[in-house]
Parts: structure tokens; C-alpha cells; sequence
């Protein structure tokens, strides 16, 4: 009997959890559906119809797409420290910082941004293709130190300027040995500092009219809206951030792209373009669904399941109707709503204070000449809990 | 190198003996078709990062310099765009681009090695000479020192050693003649090159292969295979991601130097004309002189 209940709370946790593995997969899978999209035609990236490993060579449509971008199932597989010694002459081996890179792979371009052109599905190091010199037969394959070098650098030279190879390289002394030996426990584990969300940014969209401009509250899209940062920030450049000498690169080209993706920019232009800076958001204002104190407290996607917020739950039976009408009282828990009853209080039926219907505003006449809600209360206010109202009991 | 002083007197002498005979000792170019599969190496300048490896693998390969790797590294050189000397067959300078000034682009400049180059047909001794796999070599041994060469090139490629009294010579890059001929390797920059923005192959899969990054590319690359066809195209081949007069490189026709001198020189020497008619006209006069006395 034991092991039965057991088994029940186990597949009952497994189910519960189904969503979230469901979630996982399909965040990863739609960057492997790129290539069913095209229907097992290979050419809107590359080259050929059907490329080989020998033929890879992507046409301009593609620049390291995530079509082959592997799913990072297990985060122990990835390493924190690779050293890369094959080709060591002048210089020491170098000690990369694997795991530091692997971290922002998601604000990147994926692990694909690195592991380009790899078997789908699988990520593999640089030497499986990249042989140690180039392949007469081969030229559009550099080989393995200019595949290290242009990887590393086509970020690197950007962001920190500086293409000297004593940036990454050790210099051999006199005797072959390191003149100061790379430590690799020096950078394992170290990770990218957590990013500070700013609060709001404002963008004059002069073009669009003198004077205009746009509020975006960043931390709003971040803590209210649920937003990940790699929902917008996608396909990010290092130096998009670390690029002193280049500001323009901050500002994205069309900015349109990232917001479309929730918000209809179609028409009604001014909705986001005002004269004037614009408040953080207020649900009571934009939507004129006041939100009281219980609500208030509800997470966004409670309501809002579709995820974009235009096409929330309009009615408040989608979530308290029928089952919570008519079977929740049985189990209900008052203090849910708010209020914890006085003793007499206690075991009142449901319809005895709601004779209207539950949901609805309690009546305190049927039993109290001089009592009224919500002036007087038949027992005790959860602290900072909500009034009674919007449909609890 | 005591040999080409000698030497040199030595083919003075042969050219006396030769006399005003009007010949050409210009040693006529080798035609396009035979060097058309000759190798080449296709600069990717997009891919350069300016580390100036292949000026010391070109030193310590030929011998120029002692200077140890560290003195390559200094970087201060790039305030200044640089050329060739006698002591650097390449050298490579940095272009800053105000559009992008996190992405500076590295030129690096040697002998473009020229289909139909314009030294070998400058070259009275036949000291420069295009060979079939593409180089356009050197002999020190021929050379006499007129420096022609210097004056024809239009890449303004070949240095002289003026700093060597006795034996100077012309300098400039050998496309490493010997290590590609005799040993089977790629010259000693484009080994060394760590990024691996320099290709060494048949000139026709270079362009074969410059061709395909454009296409893939064209946000990198201008659909321009600098060296492709500029005066009748050179071994050496670059791919930019801006207008060559930005980067120090100059616009050139397609039509070759020497298509441009050799019809006036050789048309004028064709089948010994000139010494015919001289002597001809002389013979006349002295005929007609002789006459006259006789009456």
C-alpha cells in the first residue's frame, strides 16, 4: 500500500514537472527545427542542397547559424578549462577559459557560435575538422591555428582592442620552458559579473517625429513581464557592451525587431513614441482592470498564460469558475482571501455570508442588524492580506 | 657576393665585345599562359590582425635581420605607413577605419609577383624573370646595378642595398623561390601566419576560393580580387573589406606595363631595321661621298 502511494506522489511530481521539461525542449528545439523548416533542403544556408563534411561551406544567407546548435544537456559535460597544446612553438600551451565562454552562450549565438558546422546534434572540439595545416585539397578549411586564431579573435580584437599575441600567449623562455606558467585553477570557474538591469532607457526617435521618443522600462520587462535577457538580447557581440570606442554599436539598428516580438508596432505609432517620458507600467492605467490588493499580488502569467499580455484570462471564471465555485468551499481555505474567521465565525455554510453567490460581496444582515461589510469583518485580517473581494469568498 | 662585382665586369666586357649590334638583351616576358597555373597567395586582410609575424619569419627565413621575435612586436611602427627596404622583403601597416576604429585593417605589402612584370621587362641583363610557378625571382649574379627596376615597378616593390658599397643589390621578395621549388613548402609568412589570412595555392583556386568568400560574405568582403586582373594580374591576391586607395594600395588597368613600352622598343628593333637602315643610309652616303672625290 506504501509503495503504492509512493508511486502515485512520484508520478504525480513527474507529471507537474512535464511542463517544465516540455518548456526546456522546445527552447532548444526550435533551433534544431531550423533545418525541418526548409524541408530537409539544406540550401537556404548552404552552399549545396546536400552538404558533406567536405562541403560545408555556407552560402550568404548564413553566417554560423544555429542550425546545428546542440542542446547543452548536461552542463558537467561541458569543460571549464581546455588547454589547447598541439601547436605549440614560440609560446607556451594556451589555457582557455572554456566553461567562462560556455556561460553566455545563450546571449551569444549558442554554443554554434564556436562549434560552427558541426554534425547536428553533436558538438565537437576544433581538431575533429581542423587538421593541424591546411588541406591542399581543402582551402575554404583553414586548418587548426587558424580556426583557434580567427574564433577567438573575430570577437577579441573588437572588444579589447588589443591583437597583440601576448594577450593569450605565454612566451617560451630560453630552454622551451614558460617564462611564467599558466595556472589553469587560475581562471576555472570564473564567470561573466552579473549584469545590472537598468532600470529604464530612453530613446529620442527624432526620426520619427521632433521631439519623440521612446520609454522602455528594461526592469519592468525583466521582473514584471518575465522577460529573459536572451529574449531580446540574442546573437550579442562582446563588444557590444565592452566596445568603448564604438557607441554606435549600442544602439541596435532597428530596435523594432526585438519589440515586435511581443507588441503589434504596425500601426499606432504613437503609443510608444510620446512626446514625453513615459511612467513605469501601471496595470490600473493601461488596462483599466484595477488590480486590488489580492491580485496584485498574482503573478502576470497566472492571468496572462499566452505570454503575450494582450491576451490574458478576461474572466474570472477562467480561473475560479466552475471547480472553484462549487468544489473549493469544501476544502477552501478563507485565509486565502484574506480573513481568518472569529470562532463564531467558524462554521458558517458558505451561502449563510454570501447569499448572493460566492464571489460575490458578503451580507452580514441575515444574522447582524447593526454589522456591514466591509466596516466590520467577522473575524481576523491576514496581515497585508487582501480585502475580500474579486470573487473570494 | 665578390663574385657579382666580377661578374659584372665581366658581362660589361661581353656587351662591349657585343657592340652597338642594337640588340635587345631584354629578356622578353614569358607568355601569360604559361604562368597562369603558377601559385599565388590570397591576402584575406579581413582576417588580419596585424601581428607582424610574417615580417619575422620573412627575416629569419632570408636572412635579413637578427632581430629576435620581441623586436617584431612593437607595435609603434603602425604610426607610420611603412615600404620595403633592403632589410624587409614585407612589412605590413595598419589603415584605421573611422567607420570602425575597434577594426583597424592590416595591409601587408611585398613583391605582388606579377604575371607580366614590369622589373623583368625593365631589366636589361635579364636579372628578373618570371618564372612558371609563379615568383618572379632574382640574380643577383646578372644584376648590374641600374636599378631600373625600381623605377618600373608600379607597386614600388624592389629596395636596393645602398648601405653595401661594394656589392649592393636589388632586394625584394623571392616568394621564398627555394623553399616552394626545392623543399615543396609554402613561403615562411604564410607558414608562420597565425590567423591564417594568407592561402598559398594555384593562383586559379585562389580566385576560385576568393570568389566563394565574396559571395558568402559580402558584408566582409568588396567584390574585388585585388591582383586579379591589375596589369594583367599578379600572384599575389587580396581580398578587402574597403576600396584599396583607403589601404595604400594603388588603382591600376588591366593593360601590363610592359604591353605599354615593349611594342615602341620591339617594334622599333624588329628584324634589325634600325642597324639596316643605319648602315644602309651609311653605306649610301659613303658610296655617294666616294663618287664625288673620285670626280
Amino acid at each position: 500500500m506504501f509503495h503504492k502511494v509512493r508511486l502515485t506522489i512520484i508520478l504525480l511530481a513527474l507529471a507537474l514537472c512535464a511542463p517544465a521539461f516540455q518548456g526546456r525542449a522546445d527552447s532548444g528545439g526550435a533551433s534544431m527545427s531550423q533545418k525541418a523548416d526548409t524541408g530537409g533542403d539544406c540550401s537556404p544556408c548552404h552552399r549545396t542542397s546536400s552538404p558533406s563534411m567536405d562541403d560545408l561551406l555556407p552560402n550568404s544567407q548564413c553566417r554560423r547559424p544555429r542550425a546545428h546548435e546542440n542542446l547543452r544537456e548536461d552542463d558537467a559535460a561541458v569543460p571549464d578549462v581546455v588547454t589547447m597544446g598541439q601547436l605549440t612553438d614560440i609560446y607556451v600551451p594556451v589555457v582557455f577559459p572554456h566553461g567562462l565562454h560556455a556561460k553566455m552562450e545563450a546571449i551569444g549565438n549558442g554554443c554554434s557560435a564556436c562549434h560552427h558546422h558541426g554534425e547536428e546534434g553533436k558538438i565537437v572540439s576544433c581538431r575533429t575538422c581542423h587538421t593541424e595545416s591546411t588541406d591542399p585539397g581543402n582551402l575554404r578549411q583553414p586548418g587548426l591555428k587558424g580556426a583557434y586564431h580567427r574564433q577567438c579573435l573575430a570577437c577579441h580584437r573588437e572588444w579589447s582592442h588589443d591583437t597583440a599575441c601576448i594577450f593569450c600567449h605565454a612566451k617560451r623562455g630560453a630552454l622551451g620552458e614558460a617564462a611564467s606558467k599558466p595556472d589553469p585553477t587560475d581562471i576555472t570557474g570564473k564567470l561573466h559579473p552579473n549584469v545590472t538591469v537598468p532600470e529604464k532607457k530612453v530613446y529620442p526617435t527624432e526620426e520619427q517625429e521632433a521631439g519623440s521618443m521612446v520609454t522602455f522600462h528594461h526592469k519592468d520587462h525583466v521582473d514584471l513581464f518575465g522577460k529573459r535577457c536572451v529574449d531580446c538580447h540574442q546573437k550579442e557581440n562582446c563588444s557590444r557592451c565592452h566596445d568603448s570606442a564604438g557607441p554606435q554599436k549600442h544602439v541596435r539598428q532597428d530596435s523594432h525587431e526585438d519589440c515586435v516580438k511581443c507588441h503589434d508596432t504596425s500601426d499606432n505609432c504613437a503609443k510608444c513614441h510620446k512626446d514625453h517620458e513615459e511612467g513605469p507600467f501601471d496595470h490600473d492605467k493601461s488596462t483599466l482592470f484595477m488590480l486590488k490588493e489580492f491580485h496584485k499580488q498574482v503573478a502576470c502569467k497566472q492571468c496572462h498564460t499566452e505570454g503575450k499580455f494582450a491576451i490574458g484570462k478576461k474572466s474570472c471564471k477562467d480561473c475560479h469558475a466552475p471547480d472553484w465555485f462549487s468544489k473549493a468551499p469544501k476544502e477552501f481555505d478563507h485565509a486565502k482571501a484574506g480573513l481568518v474567521f472569529s470562532e463564531a465565525h467558524k462554521d458558517n455554510e458558505c451561502e449563510a455570508c454570501h447569499p448572493n453567490g460566492l464571489g460575490e460581496a458578503p451580507d452580514c444582515t441575515a444574522c447582524h442588524d447593526d454589522k456591514a461589510y466591509p466596516k466590520d469583518l467577522p473575524g481576523q485580517r491576514v496581515p497585508e492580506a487582501p480585502e475580500a473581494a474579486d470573487g473570494n469568498k | 657576393m665578390e663574385n657579382s662585382t666580377f661578374d659584372r665586369r665581366q658581362f660589361l666586357c661581353r656587351a662591349g665585345a657585343v657592340g652597338l649590334a642594337g640588340l635587345s638583351l631584354a629578356q622578353p616576358a614569358l607568355a601569360a599562359t604559361d604562368i597562369a597555373e603558377g601559385y599565388g597567395v590570397l591576402v584575406d586582410t579581413t582576417e588580419c590582425i596585424g601581428c607582424r609575424k610574417c615580417e619575422y619569419a620573412c627575416a629569419k627565413s632570408n636572412e635579413l635581420s637578427d632581430l629576435p621575435l620581441e623586436g617584431f612586436e612593437d607595435r609603434s611602427v603602425f604610426n607610420e605607413p611603412r615600404r620595403m627596404t633592403a632589410d624587409a622583403y614585407t612589412v605590413v601597416n595598419r589603415y584605421d577605419d573611422t567607420a570602425h576604429p575597434e577594426r583597424p585593417t592590416f595591409i601587408k605589402v611585398q613583391c605582388m609577383h606579377c604575371l607580366k612584370p614590369a622589373c623583368a621587362s625593365a631589366c636589361l641583363v635579364g636579372a628578373l624573370r618570371p618564372q612558371s610557378n609563379g615568383a618572379v625571382t632574382y640574380d643577383p649574379w646578372k644584376c648590374m646595378g641600374c636599378r631600373y627596376c625600381m623605377v618600373a615597378c608600379p607597386f614600388q616593390v624592389p629596395a636596393y642595398e645602398y648601405d653595401h658599397a661594394l656589392t649592393p643589390k636589388v632586394s625584394k621578395c623571392s616568394f621564398c623561390f627555394e623553399r616552394v621549388s626545392k623543399g615543396g613548402k609554402a613561403p615562411a609568412c604564410v607558414d608562420i601566419c597565425p590567423p591564417m589570412c594568407l592561402t598559398f595555392a594555384k593562383r586559379s583556386e585562389l580566385l576560385t576560393l576568393a570568389r566563394e568568400k565574396v559571395k558568402a560574405h559580402p558584408e566582409q568582403y568588396l567584390d574585388h580580387v585585388y591582383g586579379e586582373h591589375e596589369l594583367g594580374g599578379t600572384s599575389w591576391l587580396y581580398l578587402t573589406s574597403r576600396p584599396v586607395t583607403e589601404l595604400g594600395l594603388m588603382e591600376f588597368g588591366e593593360k601590363p606595363i610592359p604591353e605599354y613600352t615593349e611594342p615602341l622598343q620591339h617594334g622599333i628593333f624588329k628584324h634589325g631595321v634600325p642597324p639596316m637602315l643605319l648602315f644602309g643610309l651609311l653605306a649610301v652616303a659613303t658610296k655617294t661621298f666616294h663618287h664625288k672625290e673620285d670626280e
